[in-house]
C-alpha cells in the first residue's frame, strides 16, 4: 500500500527480453533497471536509439509486460488499468484519427477518461487555449502540421487531468519554434506540479526543463541524478560581465595570476545558440505576418 | 491530496467495465469509417439494382422480380461482407501502425473494451449500410411491382373484371415487396457480423491490414465450402479414423459455416423460412461472435504493443 511519500514512478529491477521470431536469439531491451521519480519532478530519460527508453516507457504504461521486476505509478502496479487514470502519454511521432477535428479528438479521449460532457467541454476549451490551437479546433487533424499534431497530442495526454505525463520524443520532427512551444508547455506542466517523464535526443532541451536525468545505455541505467549535480564542473567558476573594458579584463587576469591556486582558462564573448538565433529571426519575421506552425 | 489517498481514489473510481467507454470507441470507429466516405458504395449498389431492373425487362414479371431480388440480396451480401472484413481489417492494424492504439490503451481502458468497442462500431456500420441498401432495394421493388401492375392493367381487354385485376395484383405483389424479405436482410446482417468477428480475431495477431484481409477472406471462402466438403466426406464414409473425424469437426467449429446464412436464394424463390431456422442463425451468430471475441481478447490481452 502506498504511503504519503510514494514516488510518482517506481521502477525496480526491470528486465525485458524480446525473442526474435523464428530464431533462438534474444534481445535484452532492459536489463535490471531501477529508477524513481518523485512527485512534481521533471525527469529526463536520455540515451541513444535502441537503448531501451521507449521500452521502459511502454512497461511503465502497461503496453508490454516485463520478464522481471516491477513498475508502479503512484503506488499502483503499472499492469493495473486503474494506474492509467493518473497518466497522460504522448508517443513518438503519433498519428491521431485524421478524420476527427481537434475538439472531437479531445472529446473522444475525454470520454475514455470518464469525463462528463460538461467537463469535456470546459477541459477542451482550457487545453486548446493552452496548446494554442483554439483557432484550429474545428479543423480535421488531417490538415494539421507536425507541430500542431504534437500539441494536440499533448492536449489529449492532459485531458484526463493526469498527475504524471510521459512524453516520448515530444519534439521529434518539429521545427525549432514548435519545439520551443512544447518546451514551454513542459515548463507549464512543471509549474502546475505535474510529474513529467521526458525522453528526447535534444539534450539542450532536456537540460532546460529537467530536474533529474537518467542516462540509459544498452538497457542499463548508467548514470542518474539531479541535473545540476551532474552537469556542474565543481572546480570551475563562470563569471559573465556586461560591457567590460579591456583594462578591467587585464586587471582580473592579473589578479588571477597572482593566486597560486587559481588559473584563468578562457576569456571571450559568450555565444548565443543557433536555436536562439533562429527563434529571434522567426519572431521578427512573424511580427510582419507569419503563420501558425 | 497525498499519494496514498490519490492512488486509493484512483482504484475506487476505476470501473472494470464501462459501457460509456465502449460506446465512445464504437462511436469513434463508426465516425471514422463514415468519414472515409465508405457510403459512396451506395451509388454502385443503386446502379446495380437499377441496371438489373432495366436489363431484364423482356422477361416475365415473375422472372424479372426474382432477378431483381436475387441481384439485390447478392449485392447486399457481398457489400456487407466486404465492409465487415475490410472495415475491421482497417481498424486495429492501422491503430497499431499509427501508434494511436498507445494513446487509447494508456487511458484507463481495458483491452477487451477496446476490442468490444471496435466490433460494435463495425457492426453499427454494417447495420446502417444494410438498412440503407434495404431501403433502396425495397423502394425499387415497390416501384417496379406497381409499374408491372400498371403495364398488366393497360394490356388487359377493356371488359376485364375487377376480379381479374385483383388476381393479377395478388400474383404480382406476392412476388414483390413482402415482409418475409426482412428475414433475408437479417440473415445478410448476421453473416456479415460473423465475418467481422473473424476479421477481428485475425487482426489481433496480424501484422498488417493486407494480411488481415487475405486471411479473413480465406476463412470466409473456406466457411462457404466447408459444409459441402464435410457433407461429402461424411456421407461417403471417407472419414474412417477418430482423428479424421475430430479434424473435420474442428474445421466445422473453427471456420464458421457461412453457407447456412445463405437463406436468400430460397426466399427469392418463394420458399418460407421457418422461424426455427432464423432462431438457429441468431444463435449461431451469437455463438461465433462470443467465441471469436473471447479468443481475440485472449490473444490481444497478451499482445506486446
Amino acid at each position: 500500500m502506498a504511503d504519503s511519500s510514494t514516488p510518482a514512478v517506481q521502477i525496480e529491477g526491470l528486465t525485458k527480453v524480446f525473442r526474435l521470431p523464428l530464431r533462438k536469439e534474444k534481445v535484452v531491451a532492459i536489463d535490471n533497471l531501477s529508477l524513481q521519480v518523485g512527485a512534481g519532478e521533471v525527469y529526463g530519460l536520455i540515451g541513444p536509439n535502441g537503448s531501451g527508453k521507449s521500452t521502459t516507457m511502454k512497461v511503465l504504461l502497461g503496453l508490454i509486460s516485463p520478464n522481471a521486476g516491477r513498475a508502479s505509478i503512484f503506488g499502483l502496479d503499472s499492469g493495473d488499468t486503474a494506474s492509467r487514470g493518473s497518466v497522460g502519454f504522448l508517443p513518438e511521432n503519433p498519428y491521431f484519427y485524421k478524420y476527427l477535428t481537434g475538439s472531437e479528438t479531445l472529446a473522444f479521449y475525454g470520454k475514455l477518461c470518464g469525463l462528463s460532457r460538461k467537463e469535456i467541454r470546459s477541459r477542451s476549451d482550457e487545453l486548446l487555449e493552452m496548446v494554442d490551437l483554439t483557432g484550429a479546433r474545428n479543423r480535421r487533424l488531417g490538415g494539421y502540421s507536425k507541430g500542431m499534431l504534437q500539441r494536440i497530442g499533448l492536449a489529449q495526454a492532459l485531458v484526463g487531468d493526469p498527475r504524471l505525463v510521459v512524453l516520448d520524443e515530444p519534439t521529434a520532427g518539429v521545427d525549432p519554434s514548435g519545439s520551443r512551444k512544447i518546451r514551454d508547455l513542459v515548463l507549464e506542466l512543471k509549474r502546475r506540479g505535474i510529474t513529467v517523464i521526458l525522453s528526447s535526443h535534444l539534450l539542450e532541451q532536456v537540460q532546460e526543463v529537467c530536474d533529474e536525468v537518467g542516462i540509459i545505455f544498452n538497457g542499463r541505467l548508467v548514470r542518474e541524478g539531479k541535473l545540476n549535480d551532474l552537469v556542474a564542473i565543481e572546480d570551475q567558476t563562470e563569471i559573465v560581465l556586461q560591457n567590460a573594458t579591456p583594462q578591467l579584463l587585464d586587471g582580473i587576469a592579473g589578479l588571477v595570476e597572482r593566486e597560486d591556486c587559481a588559473q584563468l582558462l578562457s576569456c571571450g564573448h559568450p555565444r548565443t545558440t543557433l536555436e536562439r538565433l533562429f527563434l529571434q529571426e522567426i519572431n521578427e519575421e512573424s511580427k510582419t505576418g507569419g503563420q501558425d506552425t | 491530496m497525498d499519494s496514498e489517498a490519490y492512488s486509493t481514489e484512483l482504484s475506487r473510481q476505476h470501473k472494470a467495465f464501462s459501457p460509456s467507454r465502449v460506446w465512445a470507441i464504437a462511436g469513434n470507429t463508426f465516425t471514422q469509417l463514415v468519414r472515409m466516405k465508405v457510403f459512396y458504395f451506395l451509388l454502385i449498389f443503386s446502379a446495380l439494382i437499377i441496371g438489373a431492373n432495366l436489363l431484364f425487362l423482356s422477361f416475365t414479371f415473375e422472372q424479372e422480380l426474382k432477378i431483381l431480388k436475387d441481384v439485390s440480396f447478392g449485392a447486399m451480401s457481398l457489400f456487407a461482407s466486404i465492409f465487415a472484413i475490410v472495415g475491421t481489417a482497417l481498424l486495429i492494424p492501422k491503430d497499431m501502425e499509427d501508434r494511436t492504439l498507445y494513446t487509447i490503451l494508456t487511458k484507463p481502458v481495458p483491452r477487451f473494451e477496446y476490442l468490444l468497442g471496435k466490433l460494435m462500431g463495425i457492426l453499427l456500420l454494417i447495420g446502417v449500410s444494410i438498412l440503407l441498401m434495404s431501403l433502396l432495394f425495397f423502394t425499387v421493388l415497390y416501384i417496379r411491382q406497381h409499374g408491372i401492375l400498371a403495364e398488366k392493367i393497360a394490356s388487359l381487354p377493356r371488359h376485364a373484371s375487377e376480379t381479374d385485376i385483383e388476381s393479377f395484383r395478388e400474383s404480382i405483389f406476392s412476388r414483390g415487396l413482402q415482409p418475409e424479405l426482412l428475414l433475408g436482410v437479417i440473415a445478410v446482417f448476421l453473416k456479415a457480423a460473423v465475418a467481422a468477428g473473424v476479421a477481428l480475431f485475425v487482426s489481433t495477431f496480424a501484422s498488417s491490414t493486407l494480411f488481415t484481409i487475405i486471411v479473413s477472406l480465406v476463412v470466409y471462402f473456406i466457411g462457404h465450402a466447408q459444409s459441402l466438403a464435410l457433407d461429402y466426406y461424411f456421407t461417403q464414409g471417407e472419414l474412417h479414423s477418430a482423428g479424421q473425424r475430430f479434424l473435420a469437426g474442428l474445421v466445422g467449429v473453427v471456420f464458421p459455416n457461412f453457407q447456412l446464412f445463405n437463406v436468400t436464394d430460397g426466399l427469392t424463390a418463394g420458399e418460407v423460412i421457418p422461424a426455427s431456422l432464423m432462431a438457429r442463425l441468431v444463435g449461431l451468430t451469437a455463438f461465433y461472435l462470443t467465441i471469436y471475441s473471447l479468443v481475440s481478447w485472449m490473444v490481444f490481452a497478451k499482445k506486446e504493443l
